[in-house]
């Protein structure tokens, strides 16, 4: 059983911050909020994500799973105004999910959830560095890095204790430092991890620009960004291998 | 099996020459496969799926390039993948020689988890990967072998980046699996090809012969519903046919294209040659069967467009329909086609492989009964008679006449002697060179197709306007010609190359090619407005220049005597 309804707005950033990473998932429909797990066809980049009944203005669920084509429902949901309300409802009998906005229905056929791919269990990683960022901090580093590589190196100079960027090109190297000042919170720890710059691209489009961000950090190790989403009633975790470097 | 396991047995067997040699490195790697052995004796011939299958990856040079500069490290791109191949000349070898460790899968950080790679897990991947479809599909299937390049070592990147392109080229064939096979798991080699002819799945051969051994394999019969090779044809006289055979089973033979019609006594599916289902897309030939068939059923035949006198239409319009997936219903009413069953490799639970073709013809004609829906095959010993059929079936608008030996099995997917396909001559064309490509691989130092034109009308004959001749393209020819051949025709018109453009040459008329074809179809795809079906490459007409190459007008007189 499965009977929500939840802002238009809500909804996208829900979406958003998976689809950048897969294009279907399986959603847990909890009696206390929904919750989606997915990782991209590379095993490279997870998502973690969860929104809570709180994040609905209305919400019923008794632990069932669907499986979703994400950019479908995306479409759906850009047919509403941001402030517009989306009415979700399961058929159990037709396994199909009835979607209503102010009129509109739109009737979707779900994926069967067995069908999409299994995420891995999320590793238990010890990172010894922990970063407290602006959303608009991350999307500054990560498009100056774009500018001149397809890989970009984050650590944390422990001696200086600030955070900082590197990405080399052929030709033109990019570096950039962020002080205790200019973050929001720094634990100093070793750290540094080279990653493949579309995938924190992609993972970047889903944060928003006024999002406190904690990123956690290693020595050749995933890194971990979580944020909340839906004013504190939602948190989306991402992970993202890295690569090794040899050169 | 782990992957590894695999690729290093695949450089082995690249590694050797002799044919010996090659199939017992084979059936070495088939006794080690384990649990894999159907993946493994396909991957070795460089096929994901079986033969009966139609799927397909889908995964073309370009992708490929990305998954492999993706995963290849820092600020490689797909174009400088695409240059080490053009360079190489080998998609294995150039991934083989980057560094694709460097990406870390998330799993190697959970608990134990590692990024080794096995024959099953490549095999769940590459199955991932075809299923992908749609919107954003390509990138899925680049990420996907993005993954999967970035969990090899080099030599398994080398066989993954040939299997996904369909590029093995390790030397192994179907008749060196099948010769594995039994050599493997000690069964006779003709009853693992029988197996393998019925069951068009080596792979699954191969588990019967391990598991049931010979009894095991002479169980294997024919399944309706899963398509086997068509028995094709040879070019061949009359006389040929009638002094091997004394007398010969006569057909006319249709322009159209090969469908295989299974029948499972209440549903009808339809196969092309290359196993696609056109089930969908030919819903006349399903109603004509269903109401002719009343048994279980596997038959052959031909399916033929034809206008509204029900006279045959060119092969082409038969094509349009098989490719046809949405508004069946309105290409119907566009081009209507007829099915033509010829033979029958099963009926009411006998499979009929080895019945003689005049038994199978009594076969066919007791399931479908209805005239209309079968070809009305002669038998004959005269060859008076036999050019009197031929004459009909030209004059009826057909391609000619099949002449087939009344004693015969039916032998999927061979090309043997019992059939012969007899047609007209027609006569070649004297056409201009007027560009080229340079080949791929071995070939690369060597033009390979080449582009030929004919004389457009106002140029004249030689003297005339001779200084300023116009040609129009009619079509590109790449068969027919030896390497010796390619390497002397490569020399001629080399001094004449006006410019290149990537692999592709344009050449000032300058070289006379005598060019055998099929027949002469109207196509806005040259310039002449004329295309070339089947062309061949004869000779180089060193005794004419090209002012005195066949003109235009000469194509469209012998198109319209076609």
């Amino acid at each position: 059983m499965f009977n929500a309804i939840v802002s238009a707005d809500t909804l996208r950033t829900t979406l958003d911050s998976v689809s950048v990473l897969v294009d279907e998932c399986k959603i847990h429909l909890e009696a206390d909020g929904l919750a989606i797990q997915a990782v991209d066809p590379a095993n490279v980049g997870m998502v973690d994500l969860s929104l809570s009944a709180d994040a609905f203005e209305s919400y019923e669920a008794d632990g069932g799973v669907i499986g979703v084509n994400l950019s479908r429902l995306e479409d759906i949901a850009g047919m509403a105004e941001a402030d517009q309300l989306v009415h979700l409802e399961l058929d159990e009998e037709t396994r199909k999910l009835h979607i209503s906005i102010d009129g509109l229905e739109y009737t979707l056929a779900l994926i069967d959830p067995d069908s999409i791919r299994q995420e891995p269990d999320l590793p238990d990683l010890d990172l010894a560095a922990e970063i407290v960022i602006e959303g608009r901090d991350i999307d500054r580093a990560v498009t100056a890095a774009d500018m001149v590589s397809d890989h970009i190196a984050l650590g944390v100079d422990e001696a200086g204790e600030f955070f900082y960027v590197d990405a080399e090109g052929d030709t033109d190297d990019v570096h950039l430092e962020l002080t205790r000042e200019d973050l929001i919170d720094l634990v100093v720890g070793p750290a540094h991890s080279l990653f493949s710059l579309d995938y924190l691209q992609d993972m970047n489009k889903a944060i928003p620009k006024d999002a406190e961000v904690t990123m956690e950090l290693g020595e050749e190790f995933p890194v971990k960004m979580h944020f909340d989403i839906a004013e504190g009633k939602g948190s989306v975790t991402y992970l993202l291998a890295p690569r090794i470097q040899s050169d | 099996m782990e992957f590894a396991a695999f690729a290093e047995r695949a450089r082995a067997i690249e590694g050797e020459s002799a044919d010996g040699a090659v199939r017992e490195a084979v059936t070495e790697l088939l006794r080690a496969a384990g649990d894999e052995l159907p993946v493994v004796t396909r991957y070795v011939q460089g096929r994901v799926f079986p033969a009966h299958d139609a799927t397909k990856l889908d995964v073309g040079p370009s992708l490929c390039y990305e998954a492999i500069a993706k995963a290849a490290g820092r600020n490689v791109s797909a174009a400088d993948v695409e240059a080490r191949v053009a360079e190489v000349g080998d998609v294995g070898e150039v991934a083989a020689a980057y560094d694709f460790g460097s990406q870390r899968g998330l799993a190697s950080f959970g608990d134990g988890g590692t990024d080794t790679l096995t024959v099953a897990a490549v095999d769940a991947r590459l199955r991932e990967l075809a299923t992908a479809e749609g919107a954003g599909s390509q990138d899925r299937k680049r990420d996907l072998l993005f993954g999967l390049f970035t969990d090899a070592s080099p030599d398994e990147a080398r066989y993954l980046a040939r299997l996904v392109l369909g590029e093995m080229r390790i030397g192994v064939g179907e008749g060196t699996v099948r010769d594995a096979i039994a050599a493997a798991f000690d069964a006779p080699v003709e009853t693992v090809e029988r197996a393998i002819q019925v069951t068009n799945d080596c792979g699954e051969v191969a588990v019967v012969a391990r598991t049931d051994g010979e009894a095991g394999l002479a169980d294997l019969g024919l399944v309706v519903g899963r398509p086997v090779g068509a028995m094709l044809a040879r070019a061949g006289s009359v006389r040929e046919a009638l002094d091997a055979w004394g007398e010969a089973v006569v057909e006319w033979k249709f322009d159209g294209a090969r469908v295989q019609v299974h029948y499972d006594g209440s549903e009808v599916s339809l196969f092309s040659r290359n196993m696609e289902d056109v089930t969908d897309p030919l819903p006349e030939v399903v109603e004509a069967v269903e109401r002719a068939a009343d048994v279980p059923a596997i038959l052959d035949g031909e399916v033929v467009a034809v206008d509204d006198d029900g006279a045959p239409l060119p092969f082409q319009e038969v094509l349009r329909r098989f490719r046809r997936k949405h508004d069946v219903a309105a290409a119907r009413e566009d081009v209507a086609v007829q099915f033509r069953a010829f033979d029958c490799l099963h009926a009411d639970g006998d499979d009929l492989l080895d019945a003689p073709l005049v038994e199978r013809h009594e076969r066919l004609r007791s399931v479908l009964g209805d005239e209309a829906v079968v070809s009305t095959p002669d038998l004959s010993d005269g060859p008076d008679e036999i050019a009197a059929i031929e004459s009909e079936s030209l004059a009826a608008g057909h391609e000619g006449i099949m002449l087939k030996n009344p004693e015969s099995a039916y032998t999927p997917g061979r090309r043997g002697k019992n059939w012969l396909k007899r047609k007209p001559d027609v006569e070649t064309l004297d056409l201009v060179v007027t560009g080229a490509e340079w080949g791929e691989g071995r070939r690369a130092n060597l033009l390979g197709t080449f582009l030929l034109a004919a004389r457009a009308e106002n140029a004249g004959g030689a003297g005339a306007d001779a200084n300023s001749p116009r040609f129009e393209t009619i079509g590109k020819v790449a068969t027919g010609i030896t390497d010796e051949e390619l390497e002397a025709v490569t020399d001629l018109l080399e001094p004449h190359v006006r410019s290149e453009d990537g692999t592709e040459v344009d050449i000032e008329p300058a070289v006379v090619f005598e060019v055998g074809y099929e027949e002469i179809q109207p196509s806005p795809t040259y310039s002449s407005g004329y295309a070339l079906r089947f062309p061949r490459f004869l000779g180089v007409r060193e005794d004419l220049d090209p002012t005195e190459a066949d003109s235009i007008e000469r194509v469209e007189r012998l198109a319209d005597r076609q």
